[in-house]
Formats: C-alpha cells, structure tokens, sequence
C-alpha cells in the first residue's frame, strides 16, 4: 500500500551537550519515510533514542542536524516552521507515554480534551466543543460521566485514553505516539492497541508508534524500524523483518522475546549481541552503510 | 444458599449494569473546614468599614475643627480627635481606603510583574535565566525602603497612586524568584509539550497551565504582600516622605504620632496603629492558611 | 519435614482509608514447595505485592492482615515477635523489588552495602564477610568483582543493580526468596539476562522463590507454577503447563487472548473490556462477573469457590461446576 509519502527524515541527528567535554548522541544521522495511512514502529531499549526521535520530528528538540519534510515541507529549520506553524500543529500531534505528567492535575478530563479546539480556535461556542469532546471520548471508548472527572480519579487505561482523545481532537493526519502501552496492564494495552489499528481503518490516520514492546509493534505496525545507540539498523515491513531478520542486534532483540508457552520457553536459545564485537561480525562486513537485502528491507553495518 | 439450576445460563458480561459510583472529592472540603473565621470576619468588617465609609463615618474626616483639638475620646468623638481636630474614628473609616488601595494596587503590580518576569526567566535558557536571577539578586541586595525614598524623593509630591508603583515596583523580587523556580519545575512537564504541540502560546501556557500551577505556591508570599504595602506607606508618611497630611491614611495619621507621643495624646496614634496591627494580623493569618493548604492538598501530585 | 516450605492459609489483608476500607487480599492459600520458583501473576493493583509484603510482615501503617496464618517450616510467622520476626526476615527470607535503587544506597560502595547485608545475619570478621561477599557478586554475575567491589551503585547500568540487589538478598543463604517483579524496569534483553540468572541461581542453591509478575512471557519463562491473582483473590494456581495449554478460569483465557500472538494474522486482539473493580465497592459475586463474557447468572450471586481439577490444577469459577454449561476456552497455544 505504498502511497503518498507523509513524512521524511534525512540525516537527521540530535546531539545534546551534557557539559564542555561530553556530548550525547541521542539521534545520529538516521533516514526514514511514512507513508499515508500507515503505522510505523520504531523500536529500541531504553536510550536508544527512539523517544528522541519522535520529539525531534514534532520540534519539541531543534534538531542538531539534517532534514524533516512533512508533506514536501521543510519543518526542522526553524524559520520553515514558524511559516507553517498552524498547518504542522492542525495535522501533527504527540502521546506521551506517562499519563500521569501528560495529564495536567488541575484541569478536568473535559478541559484537557477541548484545550487544543481552544487554541486553534475551532468551534465559536461551547456547545460544539462540548459535542466534539463528546464524540472524541466515544471513540476512544471512554464514558461522558468522566468528563467533569480530573485525570487523578481515572485509572491509567482511562488516562491513556484522554491522552489520545486530545492528541485527536484536531482530527491530524498523523500521530506520534511515544510508548502509549508501555504503562498499561496485559488487558488494558490490547484495548489501546486495538483502539490505534481501529483509528488507522476507519480514521486512515498515519502514525509513528515508538515502542520496546516487540511483540506489540509486530502486531500493531505495518513498517519498524530498529534503533540502536541513536543509529537505524534495519528497517523493513514487519513480516519481512520478524520472519528474516538480518543484523545481529535485531537478531539478539528478537531472541530476548519472551514467548508464553513454558515449554518453548526452555528450548529457545538466546543470541547475545555485543557492539564492539559483533562490528565486524562476518555476515554484516561486506555491507557497507545501508544495503537494502531485499525489497523494503534495508540494513545499517556500522 | 441454595443453587438452581437456572443460575447456571450464560448471561454474559455485564448483567447487572452497575451504577457507576462516582466519588465526590471529600479531600478538598475537609481542608477547607480549619478557616480562620476570625481573621476573616474582622478583615471584612474592615473592608466593608472602610468601602460604605459614607455611613459608618459621623464627622466630615477632612474637617479640621479647631474648636476641638486634640480631644479624648467620648461620646461625640469615639476616638477623640487628632491635632488639627480632625476626628479619628472618621478618619480611620475614611483613610483605610487609601491605605487599602494602596495596598492591593502596589500588590497587583508587583505580582503581575513578578509573574511574567518570573515564567519568562523559567522558560529561557540557562544563560538568560541566570542574567534574569542575577538580577532580581542585585536588586533584592539593596533595601527596599532605599530605593523608595530616592524614586521617592525624585519624583516630588506623592499622591496613592504614585506611592502604589512605587511600592509595587520594588517589591516583586521575591514572588519572582518563586514563580521562577516553579516553572523551572513544570516547564518539562508532557502537558505543556502537548499544549505547544497544538500551538499554544507563551502567555496561553502561562495563563493555563503555569499560572494553576504556581498560584498557590505564592498565594502567601502575595496576601502577605499587601500587608506590607500597608505598612510601608505608613512608614514614609512616618518618615514624612509619603503621602501629605491632608489626604488621609492610616499612614498619614501615624506620621502625627510624633508630635503626640512627646504630649500624653495616645489615642492619636494607638488607636490608628491598632487598626493597622489588626489588619495586618488578619492579612498574614489568612496568608498563613493559603500557605498550609496549598504545602497539604498538592504536595504529592 | 513435608515437601511444602511456605504455606499461606486463608489469609485476608485490608487497608483502612479515609473512604474506607479496602480488601486487598482476600482469602488467598497457596503453599510454596522447596526449590521451586512460583510466580503470582496478576495486574496492577490485584494485591500480589500486598500478599508478599504482608508474608515478611512490613505491610504500612494502615494495612493490617486479618485473618490466616502463614507457616514457614511449621512456624507461624504471624505469631512471631516483631524481634524474632527481624531474624526471619533476610535469614530465612529475602525481597527484591522492581526498582534497585529503592534498596541500595547511593552514597554507599555497592561491595560495603553486601558486606553489610552479610554480617547482619552472621557472625563473621570483615575480611570473611568481603570474601564472602566477592563471591556473592561473582556469583550474581558481576565481571570484575574485586575491581567493582568499592564502586557506588550510579556506576552500575539498571541490570547490574539489580544483580547487585540480588547479592544482597542472597547474603545469609536465604530459603526463600521474594522477587517483586525484578525485571519490570529493565530492556528486554537485560531482562532475559536477568531471568537466566535466576534460573541459574535457583538450580545451584536450591532456594524457592516467589516470582511476582504481570507478563505472562515472564510467567512462562521462569515459573514452575503460576498463580493467577484478580481482585485480591487466587483465581486459578496450576503448574505452568496447565496453565498455558489448559487454561481454566475466564480471566486466564482473556490475559492470553490480549496477548498478540507472533504467527497469526488477525486484526483485532481479542480484549478483556472493562477495567479492574474498585476494592473498595466489590461487587457481589464473583469480582470478575462484570468482564466475564461466559459469566453465569450465578457469578453476580455468590463467588465461586476453588475446584480442584487436578492434583495440581485449581481455579475458582462457576464455569467448573457440575451443573454449570461446557465451554471451549476460546485460546490454543
């Protein structure tokens, strides 16, 4: 289903200075594209720079370096995004992974919701905004007795929830969604998870779903991509990749996936990945750069 | 219990719709229970003493009656009358909107100006912020009263609403340095990038989710303000820089006192002071309690 | 000496709060048998942490345990002296938890602080208890220990944290040992590094552990039994092979249809709707009626009692009583 490109990232990188000497590279020089209706995942562990990423394209971070074209527009200089502020905010939004700071205390779950139709000034009056907030809480399957609630009396699903409520209330075309289960019990993030592949269907939203849950992403993503110490390794079409994975860390990654089945459990051997060893390792070394093993299938040796 | 054989059909989830409890919040209302009833009821009788001064005053309190000068108080004068034979029960009534006025006005400015300086110097960076802190640090270093007297004394004639920027002006120091730190705490917060993300903009953000934040946190530091204001007008009309004898103010009246402490005039300035002292009791009572609920109900969010 | 280690018996713990008083725990049994690892697997809040805490007895202030009585080799442990029940605890058992940093001390050398937890317990000079406790982080799987020994726990990554939290509760040769979901924090393959670790543990020291966990991956890797814990009660216990490849009880089947599953290619996860009740308001009847598609008429009247399947296999639903309809667990691993 490839279509129109949304979304690209070239070369982009994100250094932060921790003091005179020590620079972090959380993001360095990475390259991908969204396409139109998709969910794309990217995945990595902690540090990796995954979140980062995701903060990077929505402008939360001036990126260090390289590009970012939503919709064939510059957005990463910061001149370009003054100019197309209003558009960027209108169809580009974020949810955050812990709802309790992404959740302001003081307001009620309907403030929360109707904030950014008040920003954007969409709705003249308070009945339509109320009627949005209304629509918005059905479809993310919430009750109307929660609205007067404050984010302190839900339960996390709950909270997730609103959290997603008001990342949609502007109706964006695409999402950034940074680790929305990662918080949430078994039971609750299916309902979440079902909840994102229901808004891809029926709303054909477009989002970039950051994850460590790799068992999630191969459910919920259509495209993932891995990270690694701020660089992509492999990016393929999910299948693809969970059927022939190539560099060894998604290799190792994919070997610490725990299955539920006892049995299967104890005979699954685990592949250690280790940086400073496995550069060189003989499958890798005759890539160079990124070498696309097959169609869609591009691998990082570094 | 007896079981049957009925009980065992399938009826799914959610047979008995069960009636959602929704709880109210009994947290806040208890909080609310430990008032301070009588610091706020003698304030308002104050306020509204000084507000409707047309009907609690029985004499003209700019009148200078020298037929009746320097009077002990009695049935006609409750306070007796000052040394012009002004009378001092009216001018209590009359002057406390004065020094009301002053200081709420001196207040709001030194807030407002407390507030935004404040959020702009948590929101920028490290280098700007700094310069901002340095700042308020120099300014804070010298004493107040200082600066007063010589914007003060450069200015000429004072008049309520000169003194008010002037106090306000150079009061603002401290609140800032707490809304700072404040918004140094929240200003990473999701919900502030979430609200940036959809186009919020500085004074949205402060509006909405800083100033919720931080208000309680300086409610004290702000109640407490205008109880200085007070006191400072009354201190430079004591030092005979602040406002002139004619317009009248607890300050005003006090700056008498000098003369009537060296005569056995006490009524002249006990009576004015004691209701200053009362005031700012009431004022720093009620600061002490906004300071107590805000440490209790918000401290674990 | 039976073969059972640990026996908890109709144990019931409530908090008392301001809206009132919350069952956290409600008659749970289950024993644990030497040298093997069970794990209690449950959600947030359905009170499997409340169960360890209160079997070491450092439940808060206003927790109390009600009823029941736990036996640690054929002592009663709610009947013990707060004094002789300071002995039990690191001597006889031991608690991780899921962040290290709640029981290291971050201006203590890490070596010092098992130096520490060794001579508590023991009687020993300090050059043995530094030995000793060198081999405790060999053993835990710490390169380098002698090199490691004097540095400070924010020199160590999130996974040798938690290996050095495992030293120390190691110290005095515990037999039991509480893990309160160890690995929750922690990357994925940290987290498997972890869990061999454990096993490894296990096997050499024949120690019995209480494995506390919400992933049923974990569950699987890990466990010879699992307990199955909703709403404050034990819902279904089995060995992990019941557990997975016969799942009894309505809340098993739906924690494992939530799961996504690697080689299929539906949709939609099968979900559990609705969310955990409140432990305050219980519902009458069975807690999980509400969220139960096969609920019977019967489970939003009294609460199911434990039908015992086989030697091993318990779970309390209606669903397994005589009279009650056959249904077929919707998931198949």
């Amino acid at each position: 289903m490839k279509t129109e490109k949304i979304l690209e990232v070239k070369n982009l990188k994100q250094y932060f200075k921790l003091n005179r000497n020590t620079i972090i590279k959380a993001v360095d020089d990475i390259s991908f594209d969204i396409y139109q209706g998709e969910i794309f995942g990217l995945v990595g562990e902690s540090g990796s720079g995954k979140s980062t990423t995701g903060r990077s394209i929505i402008n939360i971070y001036q990126p260090t370096g390289g590009e970012i074209y939503y919709r064939g527009k510059l957005i990463s200089d910061p001149k370009t995004y003054r100019a197309n502020k209003k558009f960027i905010n209108r169809n580009m939004q974020i949810i955050f992974q812990d709802s309790t700071s992404s959740l302001n205390s003081r307001m009620t779950i309907n403030e929360i919701i109707e904030e950014p139709l008040l920003i954007q000034k969409i709705y003249k009056n308070k009945e339509e905004r109320r009627k949005k907030v209304h629509e918005l809480l059905d479809i993310v399957g919430m009750d109307k007795i929660y609205q007067n609630h404050y984010p302190f009396e839900c339960s996390g699903g709950q909270r997730q929830r609103v959290g997603i409520a008001r990342a949609l209330s502007l109706d964006p075309e695409f999402i950034i969604a940074d680790e929305p289960i990662a918080s949430l019990d078994v039971s609750i993030q299916a309902q979440i998870v079902n909840l994102f592949k229901k808004l891809q269907h029926k709303n054909g939203l477009t989002c970039l779903f950051i994850s460590h849950d790799l068992a999630m992403v191969r459910y919920v993503c259509d495209r993932v991509a891995v990270m690694y110490h701020g660089k992509i390794v492999e990016l393929a079409e999910t299948k693809e990749l969970y059927r022939n994975p190539v560099h060894p860390y998604t290799k190792a990654l994919f070997s610490s996936i725990l299955v539920p089945d006892p049995d299967g459990a104890k005979e699954r051997t685990r592949i250690k990945y280790d940086l400073h060893i496995d550069i060189h390792s003989k499958e890798t070394s005759h890539l160079t750069d990124y070498t696309e093993v097959s169609a869609g299938h591009f691998v990082y040796c570094c | 219990m007896e079981l049957q054989y009925s009980d065992f059909d399938i009826v799914g989830e959610n047979y008995l719709a069960e009636e959602t409890i929704i709880d109210e919040k009994p947290a806040l209302k208890k909080s609310l229970q430990k008032k301070p009833y009588a610091s706020l009821a003698i304030l308002l009788i104050i306020i509204l003493g000084c507000v409707f001064s047309g009907v609690t005053m029985n004499h003209q309190p700019t009148y200078m009656d020298l037929g009746n000068i320097n009077v002990a108080p009695d049935s006609t004068f409750y306070f007796g009358t000052d040394s012009l034979g002004r009378d001092i029960y009216s001018m209590i009534w009359y002057g406390g909107r004065i020094s009301l006025f002053i200081g709420i006005l001196a207040t709001l400015i030194s807030t407002s100006i407390a507030v935004v300086y404040g959020s702009i110097s948590g929101l920028s960076s490290e280098l700007i912020d700094d310069m901002m802190m340095r700042f308020t640090e120099v300014a804070l270093s010298i004493p107040s009263i200082l600066i007063i007297i010589f914007i003060q004394a450069m200015i000429g004639q004072a008049n309520p609403l000169s003194i008010s920027v002037i106090i306000g002006i150079t009061s603002w120091m401290n609140i800032s340095k707490i809304v700072r730190s404040e918004v140094r705490q929240i200003r990473n917060s999701e919900y502030i990038w979430a609200a940036k993300c959809c186009g919020g903009k500085f004074f949205y953000i402060l509006k909405r989710h800083l100033l919720p934040n931080f208000i309680s946190a300086i409610m004290f530091m702000v109640v407490m303000n205008i109880g200085s204001a007070i006191a400072t007008e009354s201190t430079l009309s004591f030092l005979g820089i602040g406002l002139p004898i004619e317009i009248v103010s607890w300050g005003s009246m006090l700056s008498l006192a000098e003369k009537a402490l060296l005569s056995n005039y006490w009524w002249i300035i006990l009576i004015p002071g004691a209701f200053l002292i009362v005031t700012l009791v009431c004022i720093t009572n009620i600061g002490d309690y906004v300071r107590k609920i805000n440490n209790k109900e918000f401290s674990n969010l | 000496m039976s073969n059972n280690l640990l026996e908890v018996k109709h144990l019931m713990v409530s908090f008392t709060t301001e809206e009132g008083e919350v069952q956290a725990v409600r008659d749970v049994s289950f024993s644990l048998k030497r040298g093997e690892i069970l794990a209690i697997l449950g959600e947030s809040g359905c009170g499997k942490t409340v169960l360890c805490k209160s079997i070491l007895r450092i439940l808060p202030e206003n927790g109390s345990i009600k009823s029941g009585d736990i036996i640690l080799n054929e002592n009663n442990l709610l009947k013990l002296s707060p004094n002789s029940m300071n002995k039990v605890r690191g001597k006889e058992i031991s608690m991780i938890f899921q962040d290290p940093m709640t029981l290291l001390n971050p201006t203590i050398p890490i070596g010092k602080q098992i130096m520490e937890a060794v001579m508590i317990h023991q009687k020993i000079s300090k050059s043995a208890a530094k030995k000793k406790s060198i081999e405790l982080m060999e053993l835990v799987g710490i390169d380098d220990a002698e090199k490691r020994h004097a540095q400070y726990p924010h020199h160590f990554s999130g996974g040798m944290r938690q290996r050095s939290v495992i030293a120390i509760a190691l110290a005095c040769n515990p037999k039991v040992l509480i893990a309160d979901e160890p690995t929750t924090a922690l990357d994925v393959t940290i987290q498997a590094q972890i869990l061999d670790l454990i096993q490894e543990l296990q096997e050499r020291t024949g120690i019995s552990i209480i494995f506390i966990t919400h992933d049923l991956g974990v569950a699987a890797k890990i466990a010879q039994r699992i307990a199955i814990m909703y709403a404050g009660k034990i819902v279904e216990i089995g060995t992990a092979q019941d557990i997975f490849y016969d799942p009894l009880h309505p809340y098993t089947w739906g924690l494992m249809s939530s799961l996504p599953k690697m080689d299929s290619d539906e949709e939609l996860l099968d979900c559990i709707s609705g969310m955990p009740p409140n432990l305050l308001h219980l519902p009458q009847g069975d807690a999980f009626a509400n969220r139960n598609k096969y609920a019977l008429k019967i489970d939003y009247l009294a609460e199911p009692p434990m039908f015992k399947i086989s030697e091993t296999h318990s779970a309390a639903t209606w669903l397994l009583h005589q009279d009650a309809p056959k249904i077929q667990p919707p998931v198949r691993f």
